[in-house]
C-alpha cells in the first residue's frame, strides 16, 4: 500500500510538473527588440517593418521553436540616435538586460550602432543592422570573430557597394543620352551636400566618370539643409553639364530638384537622393521633381522574386506609403531569423549565428547571402551584385516613382541580363530632348 | 588601540557637530553612502550603466559651474574640454596602446591646453561675446575631426578602444569614486583663496584689479582647472562607451550642461552635480511614455527654472537652512538662534 502511495505521488508530482512546463511553454515569446529614431523616417520604417512581420508570424500561430509554437513579441526602443548616441546605448541596454529582448534588429546612425553593436555582442545578442552601411561594422566581424559575430548586416549593403550601384546608374542613364540624344561626351557635374560622407563619394565618382566616357566639369557643395540653391544651379547650366550626379541625404534634395525643375535646367538628375525615394518627394517639390532618379530599395509594381509583391502591397495597404530600407526588418525578422530558428529549433545564439552565416535565402530585396574577406573570414556582410541583392534605379515619372534600372543589365560581359518585373524605360526630361535633339 | 579609539571619537564629534547639524550636509552623506553600496544592494547592468554615465556628467557639469558659475566666464563650448578629452584618450590608446588609467589624465592634460588656448584669446571678452566666442571652439574642433578622418576617423569617431574595466560593477566604482572625488576638490577649491578671487572676478573684475591681483592668470587658472575636470569626464566617458565621435563635441552637448547647471542652480558645485543625478535617470524614466519623453523631460526643466529661478536645490536648502545674518552661518530652519553666535534667526 505504501509502494503504491508512493508510485502515485511521484505520477502526480510528475503530471504537475509538465502541466506546470506546458504553462511555461506556451505563455513564453520570443522578443524581438526593434531599436531606432523612433521619431523619424527612419526609425518609422524599422517599426513598421517589425510590426508587419510580428503580426504575419504571430497569424500563423508564432515560430515553431522544436515542438512548440512561440509567439514573437516585439519591443520598440527610441534610440534617439540623431541628436545623442549616449541615449541610443541606454536604449539598446536597456532592450537586452531589462527587456531580455532575445534578437535586436534596427539602428541607423553608425556613431550611434558602433556602441550599440558592443553592447549587443557583449551580451551575446544577434543584432541585424538596418540602415546603417558603414563597412566597419562588418569589418570588426572579421578582426574578432569571437566577440563580433553575432551582428548581421541586413540592410542596406554596405557603402561600397552603394557608390558603385549609384555609379552603375550614372553609366546607365549616360548611356541613353549619348545614344538618345547623339551627345558624343556627356558632362556630369558633381553635386554632393557639405557632409563627410559624401567626400569618398566624391572623389571615386571624379575617378570613375572618365572611365565610363564622359566629363567631369565641377564639384558643387551645397548644405545639407540650403533652401536654394539657384546659385549652384545657375554655375551647373552655364558649365553646360547634361547630367547632374547628386550625392543627398538631407533636405537640401528636395529644394535641389525643385528649383531645378523650375529653372528647366538641361541636365538630368541621377545618383542619391534620399528625398526623392520617399512617397512625400512629389508633392514637397511642387510636382517639379519630375523625372529625378535616384537609387532605392522598393518601388510599388517592381518586383526582385515572388515575395517583393506581397510585401510591397500589404505594407502600402497597412501604413499608406512605399516600404523604405530600414522596413527590411520584416525581411530580417521572418526571412533570416524565423527560418534559422524554425531549422535548428533553437534559440541559442551560437548555434543560430553558425546556421546563419552560411545561410541562402530569399527576401523580398533579392537574394540574400553573406560574404567572407579575402582571407576567408566570415564578414556577415551583405553579398551585392547579380543574383543577389542589386537595388533599384528609380526615377519620378508624372507622379509615380517608377524603376528603370536594372534593365538588361549585365555585370559582366558573359553575366546573364537582369531584369526586374515591372521595370519600365528611362525618360528624358522632354526640355533636354528640345535642347540637344537635332 | 587608542589611536583607533581617538578617531572614532573624532569622527562622532565631527558627525555630531559638523554634519547631523544641518540637513544639507546629512543628505550629501547620504549621496555618498547611497552611491558607495548600490552595488551591494544591485547589480543590474541597466541601473549602473545609468548611474555610471550619470557620474561621469556630473563631473562636466560641476566643471562648468566652476568656470561659469563662480567665475563668470560664461562658456557656451564646454564640449570643447569634454571632446579633447574623449578624442585625446580615444587617439592615445589607439594609437599608443596606452591603458585606460594613463589615458584619462593625458587626455584631461589636452583639454587643460586647449581650455588655455581659448582661455587666452578669449581674456578680453565678457557676457554674451565671451559665450558666443566659447560657442565657436567645439564646432571648429569638429571641422579638425572631419578634415583628418585618418587620425581621427572622421564621423565615424574612433570606436573599439579599450574598457574602462573588466566588468559593470568596476567601471560603476571607477566614475563614482573619481566623481565624489573630483567634486569634493572642485567643491574646496571654490571654498579656498583661489575660489574667492574667482567670485570676486565674477562680481567686479575691476575692482579686484584694483587690489593688486592678476586677473589674467585666475581667469586662466579657472579655464585649465574646468578644463581638466572636463577632460577627465570625457575621457572616462570614451573608455566607459568605446568611442570618442563628434557627438562629444556637438553644439547640444555644450547646451546640456548649461540645463543641467541652471536646473541645479549654478555657483553651488552640488546643484549641477544633483541635476545631473536627476536629470539623467529621469529622461530614462520617461522611456516609458516614449512619445512624449522630450516634452515631458522639458516641461519638468522649464516648471523648475519658472518656479525656482535660482535652482531646485539652492531653492530646497533655503527651504530647510537659514543663514545668520550676524555669523553667516547656515542652521536648520526650524531654530530660533544661531547654533554658533545664539544671534535671533527670524
Amino acid at each position: 500500500m505504501e509502494r503504491w502511495k508512493r508510485r502515485i505521488f511521484i505520477l502526480a508530482m510528475g503530471f504537475l510538473f509538465a502541466m506546470a512546463s506546458f504553462t511555461v511553454a506556451l505563455g513564453q515569446e520570443i522578443k524581438i527588440g526593434v531599436i531606432g529614431p523612433m521619431k523619424f523616417v527612419q526609425g518609422i520604417g524599422h517599426w513598421n517593418g517589425a510590426t508587419m512581420a510580428a503580426e504575419e508570424l504571430n497569424a500563423k500561430g508564432g515560430i515553431q521553436v522544436g515542438n512548440q509554437k512561440m509567439k514573437v513579441q516585439i519591443i520598440q526602443a527610441d534610440s534617439n540616435e540623431f541628436l545623442n548616441v549616449t541615449d541610443a546605448t541606454n536604449a539598446m541596454e536597456r532592450l537586452i538586460t531589462k527587456d531580455k529582448v532575445h534578437f535586436v534588429v534596427g539602428g541607423f546612425r553608425t556613431e550611434a550602432v558602433l556602441p550599440m553593436q558592443d553592447i549587443a555582442m557583449e551580451n551575446k545578442k544577434i543584432f541585424i543592422g538596418v540602415g546603417a552601411a558603414h563597412d566597419e561594422l562588418c569589418l570588426r566581424v572579421a578582426k574578432n570573430y569571437n566577440t563580433y559575430k553575432y551582428w548581421f548586416r541586413g540592410s542596406p549593403f554596405n557603402s561600397s557597394f552603394l557608390g558603385r550601384t549609384s555609379f552603375i546608374h550614372l553609366g546607365t542613364v549616360g548611356a541613353i543620352l549619348k545614344q538618345s540624344l547623339n551627345i558624343p561626351k556627356v558632362k556630369v557635374a558633381i553635386v554632393a551636400e557639405k557632409a563627410e560622407w559624401t567626400e569618398p563619394m566624391i572623389k571615386a565618382a571624379e575617378g570613375a566618370i572618365p572611365s565610363m566616357g564622359m566629363e567631369t566639369v565641377g564639384v558643387w557643395r551645397p548644405s545639407p539643409v540650403a533652401t536654394d540653391v539657384t546659385a549652384e544651379l545657375s554655375a551647373i547650366q552655364r558649365s553646360e553639364a547634361q547630367m547632374i550626379f547628386t550625392i543627398f541625404s538631407s533636405s537640401v534634395g528636395i529644394p535641389f530638384a525643385r528649383q531645378a525643375g523650375e529653372l528647366k535646367i538641361p541636365a538630368v538628375q541621377v545618383g542619391i537622393n534620399v528625398e526623392a525615394q520617399k512617397d512625400g518627394f512629389w508633392q514637397a517639390t511642387q510636382r517639379m521633381g519630375n523625372y529625378v532618379a535616384t537609387m532605392n530599395t522598393y518601388a510599388r509594381g517592381v518586383e526582385y522574386n515572388e515575395l517583393t509583391k506581397p510585401f510591397v502591397d500589404t505594407y502600402v495597404k497597412r501604413f499608406g506609403e512605399t516600404p523604405t530600407y530600414t522596413a527590411d526588418t520584416y525581411a530580417a525578422i521572418v526571412y533570416t531569423l524565423a527560418p534559422a530558428i524554425e531549422k535548428l529549433g533553437t534559440l541559442d545564439p551560437d548555434k543560430l549565428v553558425a546556421f546563419m552565416e552560411n545561410d541562402v535565402h530569399k527576401a523580398p530585396s533579392g537574394v540574400v547571402a553573406y560574404l567572407k574577406d579575402a582571407e576567408g573570414r566570415h564578414l556577415h556582410e551583405l553579398r551585392w551584385g547579380p543574383g543577389y541583392l542589386t537595388a533599384l534605379g528609380v526615377q519620378w515619372q508624372d507622379g509615380e516613382l517608377k524603376a528603370f534600372w536594372p534593365n538588361k543589365w549585365k555585370a559582366v560581359p558573359e553575366a546573364p541580363e537582369i531584369t526586374y518585373k515591372g521595370i519600365v524605360p528611362y525618360k528624358i526630361p522632354p526640355w533636354m530632348i528640345e535642347k540637344y535633339k537635332k | 588601540m587608542d589611536l583607533i579609539l581617538f578617531y572614532l571619537r573624532k569622527l562622532f564629534t565631527i558627525l555630531k557637530n559638523e554634519v547631523l547639524v544641518l540637513p544639507s550636509r546629512v543628505v550629501v552623506v547620504l549621496f555618498f553612502l547611497l552611491l558607495l553600496l548600490l552595488p551591494v544592494f544591485t547589480k543590474d547592468p541597466y541601473l549602473l550603466r545609468i548611474f555610471t554615465l550619470t557620474s561621469i556628467f556630473a563631473i562636466l557639469a560641476a566643471s562648468w559651474d566652476l568656470l561659469s558659475g563662480f567665475t563668470g566666464q560664461m562658456n557656451f563650448g564646454h564640449a570643447l574640454f569634454f571632446g579633447v578629452g574623449a578624442y585625446g584618450a580615444a587617439l592615445l590608446n589607439k594609437h599608443v596602446g596606452i591603458p585606460p588609467w594613463g589615458t584619462v589624465p593625458l587626455g584631461a592634460l589636452a583639454a587643460v591646453v586647449s581650455g588655455l588656448i581659448i582661455g587666452i584669446p578669449c581674456l578680453r571678452l565678457r557676457g554674451t561675446y565671451l559665450a558666443l566666442t566659447t560657442l565657436a571652439f567645439p564646432i571648429i574642433l569638429m571641422g579638425v575631426v572631419f578634415a583628418f578622418p585618418g587620425l581621427t576617423g572622421g564621423e565615424l569617431g574612433i570606436s573599439g578602444i579599450a574598457r574602462l574595466a573588466g566588468s559593470r560593477v568596476i567601471d560603476y566604482y571607477i566614475a563614482v569614486v573619481v566623481m565624489l572625488g573630483l567634486c569634493t576638490i572642485m567643491w574646496k577649491i571654490t571654498d579656498s583663496n583661489t575660489g574667492i578671487i574667482f567670485h570676486a572676478i565674477r562680481e567686479d573684475e575691476l575692482a579686484v584689479k584694483a587690489a593688486g591681483i592678476n586677473t589674467t592668470r585666475y581667469k586662466l587658472l579657472a579655464f585649465s582647472l574646468s578644463g581638466f575636470f572636463a577632460g577627465i569626464s570625457g575621457g572616462l566617458y570614451a573608455h566607459f562607451m568605446r568611442i570618442a565621435g563628434p557627438s562629444t563635441l556637438e553644439v547640444s552637448m555644450s547646451f546640456q550642461v548649461v540645463i543641467w547647471a541652471i536646473f541645479g542652480g549654478i555657483v553651488t558645485i552640488y546643484g549641477p552635480v544633483g541635476a545631473v543625478f536627476i536629470l539623467f535617470p529621469l529622461l530614462e524614466f520617461l522611456r516609458f511614455w516614449q512619445e512624449f519623453r522630450m516634452l515631458m523631460f522639458s516641461v519638468v526643466v522649464l516648471l523648475i527654472l519658472l518656479y525656482m529661478p535660482d535652482g531646485l536645490f539652492r531653492w530646497l536648502r533655503d527651504k530647510v537652512e537659514k543663514e545668520c545674518p550676524r555669523c553667516k552661518i547656515r542652521n536648520v530652519a526650524m531654530r530660533h538662534t544661531c547654533r554658533v553666535c545664539t544671534a535671533p534667526l527670524d
